[in-house]
């Protein structure tokens, strides 16, 4: 759906992003992790075709996005400072994109004024910054478009809304396969919404990684062997880390569960747990010598 | 454009009315209260047995400048307005992000902009025609005044609009935008003036004055446009300002298609353009700083100080205004190079490779002289047959033809730079040789040093005859004298017999021939009283009774006139 490939943008001499690689398929929720300065503001006003990148291809359904109004009308982009003209209520945002976008729908927009409980008729500027963050997503969701690129969307609302406007995300997702792509510096806030994570760091996406993959590659396993670990047993695992606390040894191990299990089993273990990792362990293995990334994805 | 594109732009019109269509309103107003409101002030306070009808003779007299400011601010204001949202980084991505091409985008708000200039001053015009036609006065001005205005206007400030967009594509800020277009809106004319005037500083003996008493002023729109009462806009004119317009349309969406959106918050939009910024102030600067201590201080240690200090102050602001920061001082490199370049084109200059400052023409060569102190009668010699006392002549014979061009030489090898306090005198030498090439010169020149050379130029018979209407051949016949008193200013002798008459000019004729040249120069006898001459063709004329009116005097004393003169 989305397509990056050595994308690179350059104000006056510093480089916000050096050849960055990015692919999104249609339908998937892809979480950009980054911190501050990464470059993730950057690579995604290039994507909502903000910004013209010096070099490099960006392409959805595989049209250049940069002047293309064909695909700019099924994108749209939230960024991390909302933007409403001066004086505007919510409902003249709404004609403004409803003569804009071809896919915005009225009757969302009805139906969407019961869970963001705005009043639509005043003047925007006169909200709060967390319910001018819920106008635009009320006005985003409205808009229904193919694509949502959003810029650390979530800053600023709070848990009730939250939860909403997450859920009303997967809802999208799943009943129009509406591609989303979210960006923050913050993993824990992404854990439980991304089927893909990129993580950024110094103007490049540094990897690529599907959640579920992830999740099913790599396990943590808790067990204890009669006469300590068999040195046999660690030749015939990923071992990514291992850990004695006693006599119980704590292991984080590449592969399939299953097969990890059977392998363990056969040299009768005392004990074996197959515990579950978080997102945030996962990177920090994942991540290995990556030190700078590892940091501040985790730290 | 297609049909969505249409609703596309329609949004965005909806959007402009809502934010910026006050510009229309108050453009307006503004006409209505220049053109408008003195025209129902004047039919108020019409009274048909007075007849006090207004005293208009265009549609330019009725608002005494007002209109100027209008047709000059106006469209500077809607300029900013409809390009406002590229210079503000949040509206920048919120506008760029939305499925609109850039083209279209801006060739919307060029339109609507344009609109909120034209369709007030349709509305102005027809209200005014209304009241012309409408209110029972004998107006001075009918329908068409009011439709040369409306053309005019029209044009003026789509100019001015158009160049407004261009100069809002190339910035990304509104303050800068609207500083840098009333700069733009004045360069031409600013350039050359600071040009012309600087070029006497390096070329000894350039004419500034004959090429800044053309037509620059009318290079800077809001000036020609105060000008139009008196001189209407010609069609060649109107259609060259409408050309120009479109081409600086046309240059904006060519310059907004490239424009990076992140220029925004940045004084200028293109990289490029900073150095030609830094470096055009700086120039510019430079030859303020020339002109201002050539004109007040005239040393070369002070006009280079001028030169240095101006050019480093605009040196630096400039760099400041794109550096968004006050600490710019590690850019003194850049500084170093142009004061470098700018010696080197001095210098250059000053060293005179074509030899125009000491070129001085052959003697045979010459076919006649301009001698004078003004360049302007250069070009118009009819004008000074109508002078009463022509200082600027063309001189023909052989002896005066020399004496110019000694002088000329003199000065040429003197290259004096006298103190503009001093007792200092501008002279204008021209030539016009027999190939028929023309060469003019003026310089500044100390009377006492050089007292020689006027002495013998302006002492000749050729040049006494030409200066003084009553010394040349054929003048109008004088029909009365008028001889006032020196204290009280009222006529005590008035002679208008003929034949008292003509030999009381003869007196005073063989007094101007005696007159001595310091006196013309410098003015320097004592002032008795003043003698008025009518013409027969209604002019009048004065000359003064001077100490040295040696034989008016005489001729006063023997009609026994010249007690009533003096007495006190």
């Amino acid at each position: 759906m989305i397509q990056l490939v050595d994308v690179t943008k350059t104000f006056d001499r510093f480089a916000a992003v050096k050849g960055a690689n990015m692919m999104v398929p249609k339908g998937a929720i892809y979480g950009l992790l980054g911190p501050n300065g990464a470059g993730k503001t950057t690579l995604l006003k290039m994507m909502a075709g903000i910004l013209r990148q010096d070099r490099g291809t960006i392409a959805v359904d595989g049209e250049d996005v940069w002047e293309n109004v064909r695909i700019k009308q099924r994108l749209l982009f939230l960024p991390d400072f909302v933007y409403f003209f001066p004086h505007a209520t919510i409902r003249q945002m709404a004609d403004f994109y409803e003569q804009l976008y071809p896919s915005f729908s009225r009757g969302r927009f009805l139906e969407l004024q019961s869970v963001f409980a705005l009043d639509p008729n005043k003047k925007i500027q006169q909200f709060s910054k967390g319910m001018q963050r819920q106008a635009a997503f009320w006005l985003a969701f409205s808009v229904r478009p193919d694509v949502l690129i959003m810029d650390e969307p979530l800053d600023g609302l709070d848990v009730f809304v939250r939860r909403h406007v997450k859920q009303l995300l997967i809802d999208e997702v799943v009943e129009r396969e509406m591609t989303v792509v979210i960006s923050s510096h913050n993993l824990r806030e992404l854990e439980d919404l991304c089927d893909i994570v990129g993580l950024m760091a110094q103007g490049t996406v540094r990897m690529e990684r599907d959640l579920n993959e992830l999740r099913a590659g790599m396990h943590k396993l808790q067990a204890a062997f009669r006469g300590g670990f068999p040195s046999e047993l660690a030749e015939r695992l990923d071992i990514v880390h291992r850990e004695e606390r006693g006599s119980i040894v704590l292991l984080i191990v590449r592969g399939e569960k299953r097969r990890i299990e059977e392998t363990v089993r056969a040299f009768h273990p005392l004990i074996l747990d197959v515990l579950p990792l978080s997102l945030e362990e996962i990177f920090m293995y994942e991540m290995g010598g990556d030190a700078h990334v590892r940091e501040t994805v985790v730290g | 454009m297609s049909v969505k594109q249409w609703s596309a732009n329609r949004a965005m019109w909806g959007q402009n009315l809502r934010q910026i269509g006050w510009i229309a309103i108050i453009h307006w107003l503004l006409w209505l209260a220049a053109i408008v409101l003195p025209m129902a002030l004047a039919y108020s306070q019409y009274d048909p047995k007075v007849g006090n009808i207004p005293q208009w003779y265009s549609v330019y007299d009725i608002a005494n400048g007002m209109e100027a400011l209008c047709a000059w601010l106006v469209p500077i204001l809607a300029a900013a307005g409809v390009v406002r949202y590229m210079h503000e980084k949040r509206s920048a991505d919120f506008i760029h992000s939305l499925p609109i091409r850039r083209t279209e985008l801006l060739a919307g708000q060029m339109l609507i902009g344009w609109l909120f200039l034209a369709v007030p001053l349709v509305l102005t015009a027809l209200v005014a025609i209304g009241c012309l036609y409408g209110l029972d006065l004998p107006w001075p001005i009918g329908a068409g005044d009011v439709g040369r205005w409306l053309g005019e206007t029209l044009v003026v400030e789509t100019m001015i609009f158009a160049l407004g967009v261009m100069v809002g594509v190339l910035v990304g800020q509104s303050i800068v935008h609207i500083v840098l277009t009333n700069i733009a809106l004045f360069f031409p004319t600013g350039i050359m003036v600071l040009l012309f005037s600087n070029l006497p500083l390096w070329l000894y003996g350039f004419p500034d004055g004959y090429y800044l008493s053309g037509n620059l002023m009318d290079w800077a729109l809001p000036i020609r446009y105060k000008m139009l009462t008196d001189q209407a806009m010609s069609a060649g004119e109107a259609g060259l300002l409408l050309l120009l317009s479109l081409l600086f349309f046309g240059v904006s969406i060519w310059l907004y298609e490239r424009r990076p959106t992140e220029a925004a918050g940045q004084a200028l939009a293109f990289s490029v353009l900073r150095p030609l910024f830094v470096y055009g102030v700086a120039f510019c600067m430079c030859l303020t700083g020339g002109f201002y201590f050539g004109q007040v201080q005239r040393q070369w240690g002070w006009i280079i100080f001028g030169y240095v200090a101006f050019s480093l102050i605009g040196y630096a602001v400039a760099q400041m205004v794109v550096m968004k920061t006050w600490r710019v001082f590690h850019k003194w490199k850049g500084y170093i190079a142009f004061a470098a370049v700018m010696s080197v084109l001095f210098l250059t200059v000053r060293l005179d490779p074509v030899g125009y400052v000491r070129h001085v023409p052959n003697l045979s060569d010459i076919e006649k002289v301009y001698f004078g102190q003004s360049v302007m009668n250069w070009q118009n010699p009819n004008l000074m047959e109508r002078e009463f006392e022509a200082f600027d002549q063309f001189l023909r014979t052989k002896d005066n033809i020399k004496a110019v061009r000694a002088l000329h030489a003199q000065l040429v090898h003197d290259q004096p730079l006298p103190s503009r306090f001093g007792n200092v005198r501008p002279i204008v030498i021209g030539y016009v040789l027999k190939d028929g090439t023309r060469l003019l010169r003026r310089y500044e020149v100390p009377i006492e040093p050089y007292m020689l050379y006027f002495q013998r130029i302006m002492g000749s018979n050729e040049y006494k005859q030409q200066y003084y209407l009553l010394l040349r051949p054929s003048y109008s016949p004088i029909r009365q004298v008028t001889i006032r008193n020196v204290e009280t200013g009222r006529p005590v002798v008035v002679l208008a017999d003929p034949k008292e008459i003509e030999s009381f000019v003869q007196a005073l004729k063989q007094d101007l021939w005696n007159e001595p040249v310091e006196d013309i120069i410098r003015g320097g006898s004592t002032w008795q009283g003043d003698i008025e001459l009518l013409q027969s063709d209604g002019d009048s004329f004065t000359v003064p009774l001077s100490s040295h009116s040696t034989h008016v005097r005489e001729w006063l004393q023997q009609q026994h006139h010249w007690e009533q003169i003096q007495k006190r």
